[in-house]
């Protein structure tokens, strides 16, 4: 019976491609299917799931969720301003000397703006506006333009202070907390200042990677981008250099990710003002799609909470964790083991979902086996951003075509996508091979609040215990 | 039913621009703590309980708008009168009854804060009930929407 929890998964990904059905009424659908089965044969009380009031309470006053709309508020307004397209402009522009100028611009732009727009959705939406026009009026192939988008959209992911990033953070500082209980470790619990200061390395690497990609896989593009205005330069310069102050204010420590959120939300709104590109009647439309799309992923959240909390009734984390013991691994073959489950889910799951599902599921299993969690972090981050990428089902590839202006076939575009796969490949690669190449400086110096924020979450685990 | 969904838009026509005054404070927080070194916490605080209170309204915005994510590929194939089916089942068999469950789980320990005016645990600053009250919120919400999917869905 404690196998209900992979069954469980199992059929939630059934029922969302057969069905269509968003996937928190999936995730909440299938959980209330296996609730009502495990009361009914006794395997856990019903009063089990009252627990649910607790779990949605403890979302509510989550201060690291906060982030959430504000992200999303600013990757609404970076599409409703004109600020991405001046970068764009002024980006090709200044790289057209290597001949693929604007295939560059358009990485760039995806470093720049994916990690402050949070969710890969609203910088596919962006990338698709600004930049796929003019990549396929300089001749660009559909497919190789469409895969171009899904890369740019999903680098944002890797660099800090990305929405996955924090989410991730989270559900791995949960997770390590968890396997600290279980096997008695002392080890310092990560944080998701660790977990940004792991993934600033491998994010770098991937960026380089991915233009190398770029340069290799993509045909010079005809077509030089129209001459720019001093004024263009100098706002792109000053855009440039203030999110750059930001990412790196929040990848470094010197800003919490959740204010560094507000103030560039503000600064956009007063941008949008002082150059009157932000009219009322666009605000409303702003603030309603910030709403939404807030709620997609919030939802996500309350349905996932929904589901570990049935599966941990079924007992299956327990479970899991006892099978990984008794089959003998060693930290390296239960590693391998916990990254190619994540890498099956990651073929029909998203992001989002395999770290509010998944990654509570395994990571405490794995994490009470392999002493380095900065390392399992950055492994799972690098597997997730993957799993935005690969076709047909990866979030990112199936917004780019959605909205793509031409159709792509399957095949076409899954060729196009690998130059980047095997670009992530290999980061993955030198990731597993060589742990030192993350930074760890932060691993014994980390902020005040954080040490609260662990603290608070390890008071929550106990309470989460008691309940049970 | 057109009375409820009109007040379920209602709803989140009003809530949906507190994402601005929550951006708003949660930027001070950081003046507010490093300069002027004060007050940092209460606003912190009430940028909880409007962040807490626009997500409850949010997952009702993103059904009204069709925003949650779903996985299309397959589906797509599916005739239109039978994913309006769909979608009217899982308004009565799963969003109805979670909803049930959550205002179930929620009415009392809701009810109790707010007859006490609970403050944050803390900081002791007053208004922690209303984050508990928007849990409740946050059901009723879905329970109407699923409601008014079931018995009139919108047109697609």
């Amino acid at each position: 019976m404690e196998a209900a929890g992979l069954w469980m998964l199992a059929a939630v990904a059934v029922v969302m491609i057969a069905t269509g059905l968003p996937a928190w009424v999936a995730l909440t659908g299938v959980t209330l299917a296996f609730a009502a089965f495990g009361v009914v044969r006794g395997v856990f009380d019903v009063s089990i799931l009252t627990a649910l009031n607790g779990r949605v309470v403890g979302l509510l006053e989550n201060d690291l969720l906060q982030a959430l709309p504000l992200f999303v508020l600013m990757g609404v307004l970076i599409h409703r301003l004109p600020l991405a397209e001046t970068l764009f402009r002024v980006g090709a522009r200044a790289l057209e000397p290597t001949r693929r100028g604007k295939p560059l611009a358009a990485l760039g732009l995806g470093v720049l703006f994916a990690p402050m727009s949070g969710s890969v959705g609203a910088s596919v939406a962006m990338l698709t506006r600004i930049v796929q026009p003019r990549l396929e009026s300089a001749g660009l192939p559909a497919e190789r333009n469409v895969a171009l988008v899904c890369m740019s959209a999903t680098l944002g992911v890797v660099i800090p202070p990305s929405l996955v990033l924090i989410l991730l953070g989270d559900a791995m500082m949960r997770a390590h907390t968890e396997a600290s209980h279980a096997a008695s470790l002392s080890a310092r619990i990560l944080n998701t200042q660790d977990v940004f200061h792991g993934a600033l390395v491998p994010g770098a690497l991937l960026v380089l990677a991915s233009a190398l990609a770029t340069l290799v896989s993509t045909p010079a593009t005809s077509g030089r981008e129209a001459s720019v205005r001093v004024r263009d330069v100098a706002t792109a310069a000053l855009a440039a250099g203030a999110i750059a102050a930001l990412l790196g204010g929040v990848a470094l420590g010197y800003l919490y990710a959740v204010e560094a959120a507000a103030a560039g939300g503000v600064a956009l709104v007063v941008y949008g003002f002082a150059t009157r590109s932000l009219p009322a009647a666009a605000l409303r439309e702003i603030v309603d799609e910030c709403l939404s799309i807030t709620g997609a992923l919030f939802a996500l959240l309350v349905a996932a909470t929904f589901f570990t909390l049935v599966q941990r009734a079924f007992g299956t984390d327990r479970w899991l964790a006892a099978l990984l013991a008794h089959a003998g691994l060693g930290p390296g073959a239960s590693l391998a083991a916990y990254l190619a489950m994540l890498a099956a889910c990651a073929l029909v799951l998203d992001a989002f979902e395999m770290i509010f599902v998944v990654v509570p599921l395994l990571a405490p299993a794995v994490l009470t086996r392999v002493d380095d969690a900065m390392w399992v972090a950055v492994l799972t981050l690098l597997v997730l951003q993957a799993s935005f990428l690969l076709p047909p089902f990866g979030y990112a590839v199936l917004m780019a075509r959605g909205r793509s202006r031409v159709p792509v076939a399957t095949r076409g575009l899954a060729l196009a996508l690998v130059p980047y796969v095997a670009a992530q490949l290999c980061v993955v690669a030198a990731v597993l091979a060589f742990p030192s190449l993350l930074w760890r400086e932060a691993a014994t110096v980390a902020p005040a609040a954080s040490e609260e924020e662990q603290t608070r979450m390890l008071e929550k685990q106990l309470e989460g215990g008691e309940q049970k | 039913m057109r009375l409820l969904d009109r007040g379920i838009g209602a709803v989140c026509a009003a809530v949906r621009w507190l994402v601005l005054p929550l951006s708003l404070l949660l930027f001070l927080q950081w003046p507010l703590r490093d300069l002027v070194q004060a007050h940092s916490r209460e606003a912190n605080d009430a940028a909880q309980i409007l962040f807490a209170l626009f997500v409850a309204a949010a997952i009702t915005a993103a059904t009204r708008h069709r925003s949650h994510l779903a996985v299309d590929a397959f589906a797509q194939h599916i005739a239109p009168r039978w994913r309006e089916r769909i979608a009217r089942v899982t308004a009565i068999l799963v969003l109805a009854p979670w909803a049930a469950l959550l205002i179930f789980a929620g009415a009392v320990p809701a009810w109790q804060s707010i007859a006490e005016l609970e403050g944050f645990p803390e900081t002791m600053n007053p208004g922690y009930f209303l984050i508990r009250a928007a849990a409740v919120l946050l059901a009723l919400l879905v329970l109407a929407q699923a409601v008014v999917d079931a018995v009139a869905p919108a047109e697609g």
